[in-house]
């Protein structure tokens, strides 16, 4: 079916953009389909994606009040930082599972890589397509659930510009942590070993920014912001919604950053992927 | 003629034997394990900041001072390969698989053998993983180790008794591979119970009253967080002991489900394999 659709002739550039979206959906919808086969398993399976984002946060907030506050951070202070760096790691999962460096180095692995090469679609339209885990779905509820507790009890004061703002940081992480599984996937064209070492940047960068930076020593919290500029993506932002002056003496400038920060990554994630590629192409596998 | 009778009832050095390879197969990836010692140990240090944090000018919360909690978060990050906390599917994979048809052919048990694998398994990841971070937490933070043979014997002992009841709990969800053709959900469920039950993500005497109220009916505190709280002395003398006991008390009851559920799982598989 997707052959068919991609042999037509593309005539201008909306026309093949549609073309694509629709032959992305259609990956999609085939993949959702077969993953929902044994019913209880999957629901299980959902669930079971939920409950570890929920225990691990559950854990965090459970045991809060014991301490008082989290180096002056309320529980629904907390929640806003927490609640968006999970909606946006879940969004991009969604979007990005294709290059995860786990998935992609088992297509190379067994040699599946070639066939998407032989494909007559583009390459990283059927990677886009090619994980999409539907479990996950449950934890997009339960992560706009923990944003909006947070909204809701931080006692930030809500404008338009606030919601934008934020939007803009969800965007932006899923464009960073996105180009960060890019990377990963792409050095697996070289090794398998760069797998673990992802995961520090990726799954460690997610909990990095999950709780207010200024509980990390300087040397972490420095490298986080002007070596792998991680705090630009909510942690500023989060900070100015909540009225907190940014450290460091940055201008409230510095928290608009998000969207132009994330897409800068990627972008330079996908330059990198061509060199992989074509690397890859070159092996004469 | 000495014919080689499979006998029904095998020595301990067959399942010695398992054990060994079990532990030497750890040793055959070392740049694996060199970066999953660098993952631990930055999350490790995610994880001491945010106990940190909370702390803040506390001087002691529920028995633990700042510097126990530093430990404790060297312990858990330790344990999670030694203990599987991450969760475990070997077994469930020999039985979708059909594999496990052929294993039963061989003269073994299949809850021994598999005990003896993963015992081995986990003493290799003990002393590859698990020593290297302790010593990096001791070097770097000033993790506090037990003292004298009355700190060592009952933390020991624990540490074994919670890798019995962790292995037989794991095991069990694995068992649910003879009902379900992917029981892998009903695993990831099941681990992100280990996870939160077993004081992994917090030390289990920072929750409110009522929560522990309810994990002192599971099993999911004896996989773990006995164990800390043995080897930073939390729990000391005859109240280690008592801890001991349940510990032990967990660790035969699960055993006895393990082999009634595996046993309820071979038959059905008779079923299914006509």
């Amino acid at each position: 079916m997707a052959r068919a659709s991609s042999r037509k002739a593309a005539d201008g550039l909306l026309p093949s953009a549609l073309r694509h979206l629709h032959l992305y959906f259609l990956l999609l919808r085939a993949q959702a389909r077969s993953q929902a086969v044994y019913r209880v398993s999957f629901a299980l399976d959902a669930l079971g994606s939920a409950f570890i984002t929920l225990s691990e946060f559950a854990a965090f907030a459970l045991v809060l009040p014991r301490f008082g506050t989290l180096s002056g951070w309320t529980l629904g202070e907390v929640s806003l930082l927490y609640g968006l760096a999970e909606l946006a790691f879940v969004l991009m999962d969604l979007c990005f599972g294709g290059f995860d460096a786990p998935n992609l180095s088992g297509h190379v692995r067994t040699g599946s890589f070639n066939t998407f090469l032989l494909r007559p679609a583009p390459l990283r339209l059927q990677i886009f397509g090619s994980d999409f885990a539907l479990r996950r779905v449950t934890r997009l509820f339960l992560a706009a659930g923990i944003l909006a507790y947070g909204v809701t009890a931080s006692g930030a004061i809500w404008m338009p510009e606030a919601a934008l703002l934020l939007t803009g940081s969800v965007l932006g992480m899923v464009a960073f942590f996105g180009g960060l599984f890019v990377i990963g996937g792409t050095l697996t064209f070289w090794t398998v070993e760069s797998v673990e070492a992802m995961n520090v940047l990726t799954y460690g960068g997610r909990t990095l920014i999950s709780y207010p930076m200024d509980i990390y020593g300087q040397f972490l919290r420095k490298t986080f912001t002007y070596l792998l500029p991680a705090a630009f993506l909510s942690y500023f932002p989060v900070l100015h919604v909540l009225s907190r002056p940014l450290p460091d003496g940055l201008p409230s400038l510095a928290a608009y950053l998000s969207p132009l920060v994330g897409p800068l990554m990627l972008a330079a994630a996908f330059a990198f992927w061509r060199v992989g590629v074509r690397h890859y192409g070159g092996t004469g596998t | 003629m000495q014919a080689a009778l499979p006998s029904t009832r095998p020595n301990v050095a067959l399942y010695a034997s398992v054990a060994r390879l079990g532990f030497r197969r750890q040793f055959a990836y070392p740049q694996a394990a060199l970066w999953g010692l660098i993952t631990n140990l930055f999350f490790g240090v995610l994880r001491i900041a945010v106990l940190v944090a909370l702390f803040g000018q506390t001087p002691q919360v529920a028995g633990y001072t700042v510097q126990d909690a530093i430990t404790y978060t060297g312990l858990t990050q330790a344990f999670i390969m030694a203990l599987s906390l991450f969760g475990w599917t070997d077994f469930m994979r020999t039985v979708h698989r059909g594999e496990v048809a052929s294993d039963l052919l061989r003269p073994h048990d299949l809850l021994p053998w598999w005990a003896a694998q993963d015992a081995g398994r986990a003493a290799g990841q003990f002393v590859l993983r698990g020593l290297p971070m302790l010593a990096l937490f001791a070097l770097v933070w000033g993790a506090t180790f037990p003292r004298g043979l009355d700190g060592w014997l009952p933390t020991t002992l624990s540490l074994l008794l919670a890798w019995a009841c962790g292995f037989a709990f794991r095991f069990l969800v694995n068992c649910a591979a003879f009902w379900s053709a992917d029981a892998v959900g009903f695993g990831r469920f099941a681990w992100a119970v280990l996870g939160l039950g077993s004081g992994f993500l917090m030390p289990l005497a920072f929750f409110p009253g009522w929560f522990q109220t309810i994990l002192a009916f599971t099993p999911f505190p004896s996989m773990m967080n006995t164990t800390v709280e043995l080897w930073l002395g939390v729990r000391a003398g005859p109240e280690a002991w008592a801890a001991l006991a349940v510990q032990l008390g967990w660790a035969l009851l699960l055993w006895a489900l393990a082999a009634f559920v595996l046993s309820r799982g071979l038959r059905r598989l008779e079923v299914a394999g006509g």
